[in-house]
């Protein structure tokens, strides 16, 4: 009691600390925030309005499909890539993997100098020593070499051919780590001509696609996609295409087939031999078939005939006969020109294995003097990657053009330091008949050079990269491409367009040579493997990329890992579980990688992705919040995932990405995969199925027969009952935003993740948080498998994002008024109001609120440049979710009110609707009559997610439609 | 027993607090609020002189507020449009002149301290024209309207739907230095918003957004 009596009691604690933080708040409140300096500008360009966007058309160059992009410039900083919607190929689209590529300028793990032998250097001492040698081998008639990726510039590609004119013996060889040789070499074959073809999937009515997945990885996904989603909109007036997929593993494009078998690489080399042989080619060997497959392709074969000249067969295998046997289908189908044409040939893949290989050969040899290798990793891409790195250290000469750091440096003696795309002059021409120009939108960062000026300046000549792609343009473009116009009043409408029409190159379409059969028909034993590319990360170039390494993969939806996948019967055969460790072993070649179970992927196959496992991902490895449980993002080997690459082949010529007799042994140990998905089938448990049916009607599909037979009750819509919770007492006088999503179009690309994720600056988490289910996207992309009788196992894809619904649920929670209602039917967040009680999580029916579980590392200042200053960076404790990018709302409207008209319908596109390219998203005003989403919202193909619970959501879903009969089924109705 | 006196100990401190903060209560406010502000900037500008003797409108230098978000401080060589050709305060011109007459020479051009401040910055010399041996040097101002965190604000909107710029920024053609005039607190920005939709803006009706993310996102 008396100790009671001495001591402060906790009352009297309480009152004491609360005087004191009161007093302290009320000092800092006279006390003036750190002074602000504003620095103006001495001389103000009118491209320099402070707070203002410009924007500048360039070319894309994460793959050398050759996409047209938009960059968005504020206050002299690229803060973000968008697709050019003029751009004849990629229609305004652009993938994850272009939209992420901004960080790249940003990144700190960039050379800023030229290094010789590790140290740095200045241009003019690296020249000096570069100089000296080749004018040596110039004399001495020494073998010089340059090797890259696939270039489609035509201005590079003069600069190298005119480095190269030099020597004697002086060859320019191109390769891709996903490569598609097999096709040039194939119609060298069969037309007599090395070409690419350039696919029209937007003629085809027959789509049939062995391997190929055009909508995801395969040569030009996003100009793929355009054009394929152009035939899959039952409303649209074009006939709706049929689309055929037979392929190994589950991919985007065979997700989205209206029939898809899962065939081994085995199985679909036989089947194109034997369709080849259905069309009258009789110089391919009679392959052997079950008759369930013989069944399935004469059926196949059935189809074709009807749609002679406008169906499209494509394969993705590396195999040159199956490749021949593609070309005569084609061929005797009347396609080419048609959806193939060969009069205009594409240069997004130009890589030649046959070349690689000659290369190895020569070095082995030791008669090369000096390589150069520009913006490739053939130590990492190659399957034998020491016998590279050991034949490096034998070149006289080596030197690479390389933005950063990778497995290729460290072998060689010289860096030439390339500047990234942003800050470089260079062009582009993806396919014959169209040149773009690439544009810096931002001086370079660091001492960095382009390849162009490089290759120039190691002539003894002084040109800019500006000057040559000019030069370029004014002697061959502009003569084949200008109206009448003056050069630079053309040169100034290209840059702004972004690309130009170049007019017939007279290139006459080849004549039919024949197939040669190599017959190499090796007998397929054992486990067949396949090395596939995933649409996040296609190549390992952009290993360094965080975003990409976080963005799940669209069929297994796992981030910052590759994995072995199996088909369930292998797994159950093997023993193994998800996310078991197993040894894949193909001819001595050992691979430790844990395991996923694939549905829908072929029996008797094993899946691996490129593109993982780069010594560079070891920067990851302390990504995400720092704390005591923490589990790093790599794996045992301390990279992220594994690389695959030693799995390949190169084989006559080709690198081969299927191999056969494998061997999968457990390896003891277990991972979890972070997994942002977890419920991968729409049906209902079978203990918790209702009396009247045992799906779920969140992601709606059904069948073009069905929707031809009756539009209008196409969609099952619940009946509601009793009365409104609310009172209709919020009406909506001015606009109603509302976003409708054609989850018919919708392939899974991911690239609105990425977009929406650069436009808010949603921050990478981890993979630890991943796994802890606190990912941060802002929208994420629902995949749910399917199965019915006709096919095997298909996927539809469902972009989910806050649904900003009428009569919200997370908003009559939150204690705060954090998250209110406005005007326009906006479900708003205000950051600076919540205090993180997360009821609004925990209310949201759809779980698209985002916590900030942490102050998540946004990296460097410089990486920080990349930030969206238009977008508040959300703190720790502050719950975030969709804003139906508020901030492009009010600048349209602020656009709209400054130029005195009202809005225009379109005028507003939400940084993931921007960026889709197959069209799928559309945003817009629902009160407006005449606005496109007021007749896509119509449709009978429209529906509400959880339109029962009567929240009333602004996102709509247009039902997913395959290209079948009717079912005869009738819709349930409430 | 002890409760008691910390209680009056804490009293006594408060009283003595209040008594020595006194003089400069006016300097009490909400934190955040900065009305009032005038410091001290680089080169002595009036706007008083600019904008209240001379009439110059305030879009001729603060262009880009009709434009954009933000008004931003005008470049330097926005000053340049007339001050390449006024130098100096009129009186010290004809003084000069005057005295180069009675000198029998050519008038030496004469430039105040201030508008040499301008000159220095841009590099260039008592003529006005640029001087390869000096460098540019921007000139850093002490930025007094700051915006809260958190907050969006566009000029160009405002300007359009025809506020004043004095409803905000006050009278600054009265201002010899410039000071913060409003409180720049939401609950002023949106009062005004309300009024504004029910009495319009110059008898024109308007459209104030009273929304959350009007200005947070």
């Amino acid at each position: 009691m008396q100790e009671q009596d001495t001591a402060l009691s906790r009352r009297d604690f309480l009152a004491i600390s609360g005087f004191s933080v009161a007093a302290a708040g009320l000092m800092t409140g006279c006390m003036r925030p750190p002074e602000e300096m504003v620095i103006p500008y001495l001389e103000q360009s009118p491209e320099m309005q402070p707070g203002q966007a410009f924007w500048y058309s360039t070319v894309c160059r994460a793959c050398p499909a050759g996409c047209g992009a938009l960059v968005k410039v504020r206050d002299g900083r690229p803060i973000k890539l968008e697709g050019n919607p003029d751009h004849p190929l990629s229609r305004g689209g652009l993938c994850a993997v272009g939209q992420a590529s901004l960080l790249g300028l940003y990144d700190e793990m960039r050379f800023n100098n030229p290094l010789l032998h590790g140290k740095r250097v200045n241009w003019a001492e690296l020249d000096a020593q570069i100089s000296k040698s080749l004018d040596n081998l110039a004399a001495s008639s020494g073998t010089v070499r340059v090797m890259s990726g696939s270039v489609n510039s035509p201005t590079e590609h003069t600069a190298i051919a005119r480095f190269l004119s030099r020597f004697v013996d002086g060859k320019h060889i191109e390769y891709d780590p996903a490569p598609a040789s097999a096709i040039p070499a194939a119609y060298e074959i069969t037309h007599g001509i090395r070409i690419l073809p350039q696919y029209r999937f937007d003629r085809a009515k027959v789509i049939v696609s062995f391997g190929a997945d055009f909508l995801g990885t395969w040569i030009s996904p996003v100009e793929f996609t355009a054009e394929y989603s152009a035939r899959r909109d039952p409303e649209a007036p074009e006939e709706f295409s049929w689309h055929g997929q037979y392929e190994t593993v589950l991919s985007p494009t065979g997700a989205r087939a209206d029939k898809r078998l899962a065939l081994k690489p085995s199985e679909q080399i036989a089947a194109l031999a034997y369709l080849a042989r259905q069309f009258g080619e009789a110089g391919i060997p009679a392959p052997s078939l079950t008759n369930e497959l013989r069944h399935e392709m004469d059926a196949l074969a059935h189809r074709l005939e009807k749609h002679r000249g406008e169906s499209l067969v494509v394969c993705g295998l590396q195999d040159l006969d199956t490749q021949q046997a593609v070309s005569a289908i084609n061929h005797h189908l009347g396609n080419e020109e048609q959806t193939v044409l060969l009069s205009s040939p594409s240069n997004q893949r130009r890589g030649n294995d046959h070349a690689l290989a000659g290369l190895i050969e020569e070095m082995k040899a030791g008669s090369v003097d000096a390589l150069f290798i520009l913006e490739a990793n053939p130590v990492y891409d190659l399957p034998d990657s020491e016998l590279f790195a050991g034949l490096l250290q034998q070149v006289p000469l080596t030197v690479a053009l390389t933005e950063r750091s990778n497995e290729t440096t460290e072998h060689m003696q010289m860096v030439a330091a390339l500047s990234h795309p942003l800050e470089s002059w260079s062009d582009s021409e993806p396919v014959n008949g169209l040149a773009a120009i690439q544009q810096p939108c931002i001086r370079p960062l660091g001492n960095t050079r382009s390849a162009a000026t490089s290759f120039t300046s190691w002539n003894h000549e002084n040109s800019s990269d500006h000057d040559l792609v000019r030069d370029r343009w004014r002697t061959m473009i502009y003569p084949a491409s200008a109206n009448g116009e003056s050069f630079d009043s053309f040169w100034t409408q290209c840059l702004q367009n972004g690309y130009a029409p170049i007019r017939d190159e007279s290139t006459s379409y080849p004549p039919w040579h024949g197939v040669r059969s190599t017959s190499q028909s090796s007998e397929r034993k054992g486990l067949e493997l396949v090395l596939y590319s995933k649409t996040a990360l296609p190549e390992g170039r952009h290993s360094s990329n965080p975003m990409l390494l976080e963005l799940p993969d669209p069929i297994s939806k796992i981030s910052w890992d590759n994995y072995a996948c199996l088909p369930e019967q292998e797994a159950r055969r093997f023993g193994v579980h998800e996310g078991d460790y197993v040894h894949l072993k193909v001819k001595g070649r050992i691979l430790t990688l844990p395991v996923h179970i694939q549905p829908g992927q072929a029996a008797g196959t094993v899946a691996v992705a490129l593109g993982y496992g780069r010594d560079i991902s070891a920067r990851f490895r302390e990504t995400g919040p720092r704390w005591l449980e923490d589990d790093v993002n790599t794996g045992p080997n301390g990279l992220v995932g594994v690389n695959a690459a030693p799995l390949l082949e190169l084989r006559d010529g080709l690198i081969v990405t299927h191999r056969s007799s494998v061997t999968v042994k457990i390896a003891g140990g277990h991972t979890d995969l972070a997994k942002t998905q977890e419920y991968d089938w729409l049906d209902v448990p079978e203990k918790l199925t209702p009396p009247d049916g045992g799906h779920r009607d969140l992601l709606v599909e059904g069948t073009l027969g069905d929707y031809r037979h009756d539009p209008q009750h196409f969609v099952p819509h619940p009946h509601m009952e009793g009365d409104d919770l609310w009172p209709e007492d919020h009406p909506y006088y001015g606009h109603h935003w509302g976003l409708a999503i054609d989850l018919g179009k919708c392939t899974g690309c991911s690239a609105c993740v990425v977009s929406c994720q650069l436009e808010n600056n949603v921050p990478v988490v981890g993979k630890d948080e991943v796994r802890r289910n606190r990912e941060l996207h802002w929208l994420r992309i629902d995949r749910y498998y399917r199965k019915n009788n006709s096919s095997d196992t298909t996927a539809s894809f469902q972009p989910v994002m806050c649904q900003q619904c009428d009569n919200a649920p997370c908003e009559t929670v939150c204690p705060v008024l954090a998250t209110v209602h406005s005007d326009e039917g906006l479900n708003q967040q205000v950051y600076n109001r919540c205090v993180g009680t997360r009821y609004c999580a925990n209310n949201c029916p759809y779980k698209m609120r985002r916590f900030n579980w942490f102050n998540y590392p946004r990296g460097t200042e410089k990486e920080r440049l990349a930030l969206n200053p238009d977008v508040t960076v959300r703190s720790r404790g502050i719950m975030e979710k969709c804003t139906f990018c508020v901030q492009r709302i009010q600048e349209g409207k602020q656009r709209a009110k400054r130029e005195n008209r009202p809005l225009r319908d379109g005028e507003i596109k939400p940084a993931c609707q921007q960026s889709c390219s197959a069209g799928a998203i559309v945003f817009g005003d629902m009160n407006d009559p005449n606005s496109e989403i007021a007749r896509l919202i119509s449709s009978g193909r429209s529906y509400k997610m959880l339109e029962e619970l009567n929240v009333r959501p602004s996102v709509h879903y247009l039902a997913a439609v395959r290209n079948s009969d009717s079912t005869g089924k009738e819709v349930h109705h409430g | 027993m002890q409760s008691k006196m910390i209680t009056v100990v804490l009293s006594v401190a408060v009283l003595f607090a209040f008594l020595t903060l006194l003089p400069d209560l006016q300097a009490v406010r909400l934190q955040g609020n900065d009305e009032g502000y005038a410091p001290e900037q680089p080169i002595d500008f009036s706007h008083r002189l600019h904008a209240g003797e001379l009439q110059v409108d305030c879009r001729y230098c603060h262009y880009n507020a009709e434009h954009g978000k933000l008004a931003g401080v005008p470049a330097a060589s926005i000053c340049m449009n007339c001050h390449r050709f006024v130098s100096a305060p009129f009186g010290a011109v004809r003084a000069e002149d005057k005295l180069a007459t009675d000198e029998n020479r050519d008038a030496r051009p004469v430039v105040s301290a201030e508008i040499a401040k301008i000159y220095t910055a841009l590099g260039l010399d008592s003529t006005a024209t640029p001087d390869l041996s000096r460098t540019m040097d921007p000139i850093e101002w002490t930025r007094i309207h700051i915006l809260p965190d958190y907050a969006a604000f566009d000029h160009s909107v405002h300007i359009t739907a025809g506020v004043d710029c004095a409803t905000c920024h006050g009278d600054v053609a009265t201002m010899e230095r410039l000071r913060q005039a409003e409180t720049l607190s939401m609950g002023w920005c949106v009062n005004c918003h309300r009024d504004a939709n029910e009495t319009g803006i110059a008898g024109r009706q308007v459209n104030a957004p009273d929304d959350c993310s009007a200005c947070h996102y």
